[in-house]
């Protein structure tokens, strides 16, 4: 077991790569109660074309399987695993991202049981087409709840706006008639392909002693028999820099319109260090741009065009990536072409010098520890990190080494015109005013 | 946990000193009588003061400040509890120790300080600009409610069911009240709300008691006010309609159901409330998401929550638009399974395991000891986790059935899409 400390932190993280290949980081908390733990797999919607465990054809599965997959690991041959959590006085749950598959618990007593269970729950599947007919209709209406909320609308139309061909672009838990389609043998192809150990990291942190658990950890898997490591095949299409739609309006019924511009990057197979440089740069600069304290939103506000609902994000994966500005607003065209302007003009020249980058740093420094005090941020960026070949840890040594010149770099790749959309969403009353 | 030093008559600060958190949190509540027209007010008092102040008049010079000190984190907020009206300011600051600088701490305490203390006036007033802006701001947070059909159907079904009544009223006000709030009044609230609410200031970290209660007594000045009597508890009416339906254009039906029960917080039966709302509906091993979700697999979302200031318990479902009478059958064939007593050993420790795992999880957040050391004081002097816990021990399966044989479903309210009414 490796032992890592991060003095400043005053956090220790122990670490072991099993035989079987699986990742296990294990990080204990002082002061703390509960713990919490992610058995996390990298496999999201976007992993719709591949090539099956033991097979050497590619095939391509229906929209919304990962997700519809998380659902149903849930499932077993004895009943219900929240029943098995519930009485361990465990909260369970899962999520399905574009990238990741996670399931996860938190407790304050039984800790070893619940590991155990979660291990066991998600390392033995059992599917059947009886059962699952059945998640069908609940499934149907997550996706009818997800419909009806326009700011999940927004932010997918504007992901659809940016990518062609890219699967990031289709819902993460596909369509009602999308998943009429998925059948038993489905779910095993994909759980036979992504859910190897290798291919996976269990993250443990909060009130938990490390070499009791590691070892625990290590004789459950050492019962369990898995077949060879193998290098995943998966295919993405090629996608071109440009937004694939430039602008496109959603009748929907809204108080006041919404509008998202995006901004797709010029380059997306980032990984390891230089991912991590580039996401932090542009998420500096997007700060210094559109943040509350930028000329931009003072500006913006002053003229009534943002409301409480205004936000800005940088999100990177590897084969993709988007920066989203946007808000309710009286005025959608009007901010978004403010949008592009701001951004034309710190392509043109950039704006920001070493105090500005002082007084970000800083504040991300400070986000960065505030983030550290909660074991699911830990845990979940955490493995989101590995996956990318970055170290989570490594975010406050990077940050102080960072240049105004790594800002400006990074700007430059997701600021071009061409990479830019605009998705607004009308209420059809309001459309016709117009 | 919580070490109460009295600063004046009816301000207290409670300091719980801790190595747990790399920051230092903390949280300064001002309480009054709940109304429409006093959290309207103090919903834009709260948005007004956070803007800025006398030392940094702008936003951005406030925003730069804060960031200035590693992002520190401050908002102030309205929330309400029973019949009170909370405005609290919030802040969390990164402790020192893990920075190469010193003396944050005090530079984000002075900030506190001019954020409640030295307003941003013009002529005795608030900056007319500033107090339009966010008065807007106010009303805008209100109507956009609409585009989140679960918070507005919930919001409708209050309305509908009990108007006037503290438990409907929403903590920000309402938007008819926000419009009629004048600079001038907005004024007479603040002074009131600085000079006679009770205070609470709470403070989680690794910080010396003595400390920062000095600092508070120095600075602030608090002066001694009179210690609001608890309101008399204000009785819940029948709503005039037991149900409800309306339409909007959406494709999900929402469900919301409203029961009352004679059990609150204060009562002796609360953990049996909190017991029985658990089993049947509260988790994912509860009678409500195993059958309408996992067996009819009618609903993604399905569940119910007890909202024990009151006695109100709610039940919440997501459904296909035209199956709402099948899904009302079924959530009260599962009430039936809970007042026959057909409750489970597994189902009985499974509730208890989750209620005390909620609790002591909710202790690991400096957030969630400050709610629930704030709820909990008024009932008993020490707050103990393990007296709690011990509570849930002591409730029969027999109790159980009874709190559900004691509720009785007021109201049930539906909002669906116009289509499914078309269709049907």
């Amino acid at each position: 077991m490796h032992k890592v400390e991060f003095k400043q932190l005053d956090e220790t993280l122990y670490h072991e790569k099993l035989d079987n290949g699986l990742e296990v980081y294990i990080l204990p908390k002082k002061g703390f109660s509960k713990t919490f733990a992610t058995f996390t797999t990298k496999y999201g919607s976007i992993d719709n074309h591949f090539v099956p465990r033991g097979e050497t054809e590619a095939i391509k599965v229906p929209d919304g399987i990962a997700h519809f997959l998380e659902h149903k690991m849930f499932e077993k041959e004895e009943g219900d695993i929240f029943q098995q959590f519930s009485k361990q006085g465990a909260s369970a749950n899962a999520f399905t991202s574009f990238t990741r598959t996670a399931y996860l618990f938190s407790a304050t007593d039984q800790i070893e049981e619940n590991v155990e269970t979660l291990l066991d729950f998600v390392q033995e599947p059992y599917f059947t087409e009886a059962t699952l007919e059945k998640e069908k209709g609940i499934i149907a209406q997550e996706i009818t709840m997800y419909d009806d909320q326009p700011d999940w609308r927004l932010y997918f139309g504007i992901i659809e706006n940016m990518y062609e061909k890219h699967p990031v672009k289709i819902d993460i838990a596909g369509t009602v008639e999308s998943i009429q389609d998925i059948t038993a043998e489905h779910l095993y192809t994909c759980y036979n392909t992504f859910y190897h150990p290798s291919n996976m990291v269990l993250f443990i942190v909060g009130a938990v002693e490390p070499e009791g658990m590691m070892a625990f950890v290590k004789e459950n898997q050492a019962r369990k028999t898995f077949e060879e490591a193998h290098e995943i095949e998966r295919f993405f299409p090629e996608e071109r820099m440009e937004a694939a739609i430039k602008d496109r309006v959603l009748e929907m019924s809204v108080q006041k319109p919404k509008v998202f511009v995006g901004i797709k990057p010029e380059k997306l197979d980032f990984e390891g260090e230089e991912m991590l440089k580039h996401e932090l740069a542009a998420e500096l600069a997007f700060e210094m741009l559109f943040g509350r304290t930028s000329d931009f939103y003072h500006h913006a506000y002053e003229k009534n065009w943002i409301d409480e609902s205004y936000s800005f994000d940088y999100s990177l994966e590897n084969g993709f990536g988007y920066a989203i500005i946007g808000s309710d607003t009286a005025e959608p065209k009007v901010l978004a072409e403010e949008i592009k302007k701001t951004i034309a003009a710190a392509a043109e020249k950039w704006p920001f010098g070493q105090e500005d980058l002082d007084r970000m740093r800083r504040k991300k420094i400070g986000f960065f520890l505030r983030a550290l005090n909660s074991p699911e941020f830990i845990a979940n960026q955490f493995t989101r990190y590995t996956f990318n070949g970055m170290n989570l840890f490594d975010v406050v040594p990077a940050l102080e080494k960072m240049e105004v010149a790594d800002l400006q770099k990074a700007f430059s790749l997701v600021s071009a015109e061409s990479q830019q959309s605009v998705f607004t969403i009308l209420s059809p009353d309001k459309k016709e005013a117009e | 946990m919580f070490e109460t030093i009295k600063l004046a008559k009816g301000v207290n600060i409670h300091v719980n000193e801790t190595t747990q958190f790399k920051t230092i949190n903390f949280s300064i509540k001002f309480k009054s009588k709940l109304s429409k027209d006093k959290a309207s007010a103090r919903s834009i008092l709260a948005n007004v003061l956070q803007h800025s102040n006398e030392a940094y008049p702008s936003h951005t010079a406030l925003r730069m400040a804060l960031d200035d000190l590693y992002g520190t984190s401050l908002y102030m907020d309205s929330s309400k509890r029973g019949n009170e009206h909370i405005v609290s300011l919030n802040v969390e600051t990164v402790n020192d120790q893990y920075l190469s600088e010193t003396g944050v701490l005090e530079k984000v305490m002075n900030l506190m300080y001019l954020v409640l203390f030295k307003p941003n006036l013009e002529n005795g007033l608030f900056k007319e600009s500033i107090f339009q802006r966010e008065k807007n701001a106010v009303k805008e947070r209100l109507e956009s409610i609409i585009d989140d059909k679960t918070r507005y159907a919930q919001q409708r079904m209050m309305e509908l069911a009990l108007s006037d009544h503290p438990a409907a009223i929403p903590a920000n006000g309402s938007i008819e009240e926000v419009q009629k709030i004048s600079n001038e009044m907005l004024m007479e609230e603040y002074r009131s709300m600085i000079e006679t609410n009770e205070v609470e200031i709470y403070a989680v970290g690794d910080i010396k008691p003595e400390m920062v209660a000095d600092y508070f007594r120095d600075y602030f000045k608090f002066t001694d006010r009179e210690k609001t009597p608890a309101p008399p508890s204000m009785a819940l009416t029948k709503p005039a309609q037991p149900r409800v339906a309306e339409f909007e254009d959406m494709k999900q039906g929402k469900l919301h159901m409203m029961f009352f029960s004679p059990v609150t917080f204060r009562d002796e039966k609360f953990p049996v409330m909190q017991l029985m709302n658990g089993i049947f509906g509260g988790y994912a091993h509860s009678k409500l998401f195993v059958n309408i979700r996992e067996k009819e697999s009618m609903a993604y979302y399905v569940s119910s929550s007890y909202s024990s200031q009151f006695g109100l318990m709610f039940v919440l479902a997501g459904i296909d638009g035209k199956l709402e009478e099948k899904a009302v059958n079924l959530i009260l064939q599962q009430l039936e399974e809970v007042k026959a007593g057909n409750i489970t050993e597994v189902e009985f420790g499974q509730t208890k395991a989750l209620l005390t795992n909620q609790l002591k999880e909710a202790l690991d957040s400096a957030r969630g000891q400050i709610d629930i050391y704030d709820q909990y004081m008024e009932l008993t002097e020490a707050f103990e986790p393990e007296y709690l816990i011990s509570r849930w021990d002591r409730v029969t399966k027999e109790e159980i059935a009874q709190a559900a044989k004691d509720l009785s479903l007021e109201m049930t309210y539906f909002l669906s899409g116009k289509e499914s009414v078309a269709n049907a």
